[in-house]
């Protein structure tokens, strides 16, 4: 009854608008003078026909076609290294110098006065700036050399200490930012102000998925994170199309609401019901042109094949206990940090591209080396069982693994110094990340700060270079992915950005 | 070389557009001549006059144009000469077979028509030898020939062997000066004076000053133009050409600064060397800088790739349009071996395509390896989690090109070792879950250094 509607095709007086409507009627034409298989040996003459075939058993030959068609972006450029990536983000700003980038000339100067010359007339935040003295807080934590690489290790990370040779760490990382929302903003989407695609976005926009039936960049939130709040725009699309935008698993029981049917329903029409939408979806797309009806289409496409897909990537049930054992007991509990590295680990097997983590509490204004303890301890063994794991099975040669807050902590104690206790304040200039597996060097370490982890003293690396390797690492130019917004063509890097040779493989 | 006042020089660089008319006339005109004679349309033959005299008057424009761009001293040497005496001979010719036309000119023993088709050809023999002269004037004496199919080719510098035979100039500089500057820069056509073929004239410089100061590259006319700002309107190379990379600007920098601008210098020789061997070598595509190198394959057949697709299989080009792929079958695709089977010989049709081939979890079987032995190009082979033993292995026949095997999950034992010290390239295979212990691993790994067995947690 409702296949009957008369596809009648409404004409715009608007300039822009008939541009677009001309560009439909070409799409047509080669959809509609052409036919099925046909038409893709004809896109082939167009050379529009390779980029991701991203099609399955079901797709209909007019699928096929459009996943062909999607190939406008010439991407990769060169062969990557890196199929898929997770981000595990410590969100507040880890405290480098109590971590791994130890300072051991400093147990000397406890109390002293931090030189002006170190500071170098930088002007400080509003919670430490005002401060009549900036007393040298040397970490309280034991460092000791691991692994073949030798890499330094505080004893806050007893687990990370056993993978180091699998780790490439960053000591010379610096950000513009010294404000948590800009400086996380500026970290996940190249710009201090929202608004700008997240990394994930950019991904997702510029190679597509490798798994149809889950969304390309998914997000997982630790539960119960205080501190500094976390919002989706850091997982955004931007001005990028919708569908390009991080879906957040929500942190528990149950990671996607909805999803199974309502009661006295069985879903059998579902199919069919989408399918009409679609249709009347479709005839919106023709006479508006506006993407984001697409979007919304690509969306309930989505939706829908979650409905079996995530069941089952989410049932951690089957997973033995010694894994359970290895990411530590914490990863029986939904949607604490280490269940959350478990789930990541099942959706980059099942060919999700972009995992991004996020935990929150590494902001220690005080009781530095309490908190830092106690974030370690909820994070360290499941960080360093994701490597063990996905090493073992042989993905961490395609996987890259990155780990790292918005920006680094102070040397100089925020608030009173005692023997046993500091509080450290937002630092830009100098922080540490570490990266491991597909394409970054293992057991190496890269940079170096001054005496007291306050100045980059040599290779730094600023947030521009990191996006700009992260991208190269996935065959990605970062100078050549770009999308046009406002008249002009933005990238992930805007106009900074240099590939971080020294640390690939 | 006298200054030359700049409306001149401007109103000159309208002589590439406006030489273009007489060409047309003229060639307009030797076509309606040979037209009205062959179909016989003598109608058509009022309009020759006509042509010959606007193209007389637009080649007596171009010649004006021609000699005010040539003042402005960019361009030199006996190409030059030759351009400017066939352009006027065109001009003087054309004028000469307007008049002809016209019947002004009466040639006693020949026919007017006759007449008229021999002006007209000797006229597109002159106009051929000018264009050919300007032709090389503004896009460099090699430009016709350098890859037509016949005549020699320009000797070029063999390139070099290993590091300590690289020529920092032959190897490294000059093949970036050629890249980004002569087509301007050279000996016919030195524009601002300037050509940076070779040494002397490098050294000689232009007519804004020198373009290499050995050592001191703030002097250094050329670096100061290719670093300025890309708005500058100063900025070498000008608008709409390829400007010079990073790495060949530091490369530049390095033999100004550090190598004192010597033509003759090796890298390895060169002071502070360090800095700059990455840069170098990475440029020259050599040791452990190549670039890794994409196997060369036919395109794969679009067709097959959609049968592919439609048949399960997740397929991704791994460059565009490099005919390389990225082939995943996901989990649990395949029902049955025979289901593999089938799967396996469909994918066979694009056998040399695959770089990358997941099979994991699929119901494969050492059988199926026979197959899979057949693609030559694979790098990374995930077979994990079926039921392959030994013997499959030594079905691989030693994939040359293989760099990782995934084997965890399957039941392959310390057996497998022989088969595997025969691959070339193999440098990671994962055997977690198998048969084999960690003692197998160690005794493995005291006598092969290359191939790294990781086993993960044993459990």
């Amino acid at each position: 009854m409702c296949d009957n509607h008369e596809h009648k095709k409404l004409r715009s007086n608007n300039r822009d608008l008939q541009e677009i409507e001309k560009q439909i009627d070409r799409r047509h034409f080669l959809k509609k003078t052409s036919l099925g298989l046909g038409a893709l040996a004809f896109s082939s003459l167009l050379g529009t026909e390779k980029l991701w075939a991203n099609i399955n058993a079901e797709s209909s030959p007019e699928e096929i076609l459009n996943a062909y068609n999607k190939n406008r972006l010439g991407l990769p450029h060169h062969l990557p290294k890196a199929k898929r990536i997770i981000y595990l983000f410590q969100s507040g700003g880890p405290s480098q110098m109590d971590l791994f980038d130890y300072k051991p000339k400093l147990t000397d100067m406890f109390g002293k006065e931090l030189p002006e010359s170190v500071i170098g007339g930088q002007k400080l935040t509003g919670m430490s700036g005002a401060q009549s003295t900036l007393p040298i807080a040397p970490s309280t934590f034991k460092f000791q050399q691991y692994g073949e690489s030798r890499a330094w290790v505080s004893d806050a990370m007893p687990y990370l200490s056993e993978v180091v040779d699998e780790l490439c760490f960053i000591k010379g990382m610096q950000t513009d930012q010294i404000n948590h929302t800009p400086a996380i903003t500026f970290m996940q989407t190249g710009n201090q102000l929202p608004g700008r695609p997240s990394i994930g976005s950019w991904l997702s926009y510029g190679l597509g998925s490798d798994n149809e039936n889950l969304p390309t960049f998914i997000t997982l939130v630790s539960k119960n994170g205080k501190g500094q709040p976390l919002k989706a725009s850091l997982w955004g699309n931007g001005f990028l199309p919708t569908e390009h935008q991080g879906v957040q698993f929500r942190s528990g029981k149950d990671p996607v609401l909805y999803l199974s049917d309502p009661e006295n329903y069985d879903g059998h029409d579902r199919r069919h019901m989408l399918d009409y939408l679609s249709h009347l979806n479709d005839l919106q797309t023709d006479s508006y042109g506006d993407p984001e009806i697409q979007a919304r289409m690509a969306q309930y496409e989505m939706a829908f094949k979650m409905q079996t897909s995530v069941p089952e990537v989410t049932d951690i049930s089957d997973e033995p206990e010694h894994i359970f054992d290895m990411y530590g007991k914490d990863s029986r509990d939904p949607g604490t940090y280490a269940a959350n590295c478990l789930m990541a680990r099942k959706l980059l097997e099942k060919g999700v591209k972009f995992v991004q983590l996020y935990h929150q509490g590494w902001d220690q204004h005080t009781h530095c080396p309490g908190g830092v303890k106690n974030q370690s301890k909820k994070t360290d063994q499941a960080t360093a069982a994701l490597i063990k794991d996905l090493k073992q099975r042989g993905m961490l040669e395609d996987t890259l693994v990155v780990w790292g807050g918005e920006f680094g902590r102070t040397i100089y104690s925020q608030g009173q110094l005692t023997e046993t206790n500091y509080g450290r304040d937002h630092h830009p200039k100098a922080f540490t990340m570490w990266m491991a597996g597909a394409g970054v060097k293992p057991g190496f370490s890269y940079g170096e700060t001054d005496d007291f982890s306050y100045n980059v003293v040599k290779d730094p690396v600023h947030v521009h270079d990191f996006h700009a390797t992260l991208l190269h690492l996935f065959g990605v130019d970062h100078e050549k992915l770009t999308f046009k917004h406002q008249g002009r063509r933005y990238r992930l890097t805007d106009v900074h950005g240099h590939v971080v040779k020294d640390i690939l493989t | 070389m006298n200054e030359v006042s700049d409306i001149v020089i401007f109103l000159g660089r309208f002589h590439p557009l406006i030489v273009h008319l007489p060409i047309g006339f003229i060639m307009f005109a030797f076509l309606l001549e040979i037209l009205s004679k062959w179909k016989n349309l003598k109608e058509l033959r009022a309009a020759i006059p006509y042509a010959l005299l606007f193209g007389a008057i637009t080649a007596a424009k171009a010649c004006l144009l021609g000699y005010m761009l040539a003042s402005s001293g960019e361009y030199d040497g006996p190409m030059l000469d030759g351009h400017f005496w066939f352009g006027i001979a065109t001009t003087a010719f054309t004028l000469l077979a307007w008049l002809i036309s016209i019947d002004k000119i009466k040639f006693i023993k020949l026919a007017s028509f006759k007449a008229n088709i021999a002006t007209l050809t000797f006229l597109v023999v002159l106009i051929s030898i000018t264009g050919h002269y300007g032709g090389n004037l503004t896009h460099g004496a090699d430009y016709l020939t350098k890859y037509a199919p016949f005549g020699e080719k320009p000797q070029k510098i063999a390139p070099p062997k290993d590091v300590n035979d690289v020529v920092l100039f032959d190897h490294v500089i000059y093949p970036i000066l050629e890249e980004k500057c002569m087509s301007c820069h050279n000996p016919s056509k030195k524009k601002g004076g300037l050509a940076l073929d070779n040494a002397e004239n490098i050294l000689k410089g232009g007519k804004k000053g020198l373009a290499i100061v050995p050592g001191d590259i703030e002097k250094s006319g050329v670096f100061h133009r290719v670093t300025l700002n890309h708005d500058d309107k100063e900025f070498m190379p000008p608008d709409g050409k390829t400007p010079l990379t990073e790495e060949e600007i530091s490369l530049l920098s390095f033999w100004i600064k550090s190598a004192k601008a010597d033509f003759s210098i090796k890298l390895v020789a060169a002071e502070e060397k360090e800095e700059i061997l990455k840069t170098a070598l990475a440029y020259l595509n050599m040791g452990e800088h190549a670039k890794e190198t994409l196997p060369e394959v036919q395109p794969a057949d679009s067709i097959a790739v959609a049968k592919l697709a439609n048949a399960g299989f997740t397929l991704r080009e791994l460059v565009y349009n490099s005919g390389i792929y990225d082939v995943v079958l996901p989990s649990k695709t395949a029902k049955s071996s025979e289901e593999t089977t089938k799967l396996l010989e469909q994918l066979a049709a694009i056998k040399n395509n695959v770089l990358w081939l997941s099979l994991q979890d699929n119901q494969v079987t050492d059988t199926h390896l026979k197959t899979i032995a057949q693609f030559k190009n694979l790098k990374q082979l995930y077979l994990n989690k079926n039921a392959i033993t030994d013997k499959g292995i030594a079905e691989l026949k030693a994939i040359e090109t293989l760099k990782s095997l995934n084997l965890y999950g399957t039941e392959v034992s310390k057996e497998s070792f022989a088969s595997l010290v025969n691959f070339k390239n193999l440098q990671n295979v994962y055997v977690w879950k198998t048969n084999v212990t960690n003692e197998d691993v160690k005794e493995f790994e005291k006598q092969n250094s290359a191939i790294k067995l990781h086993l993960g947690i044993t459990k």
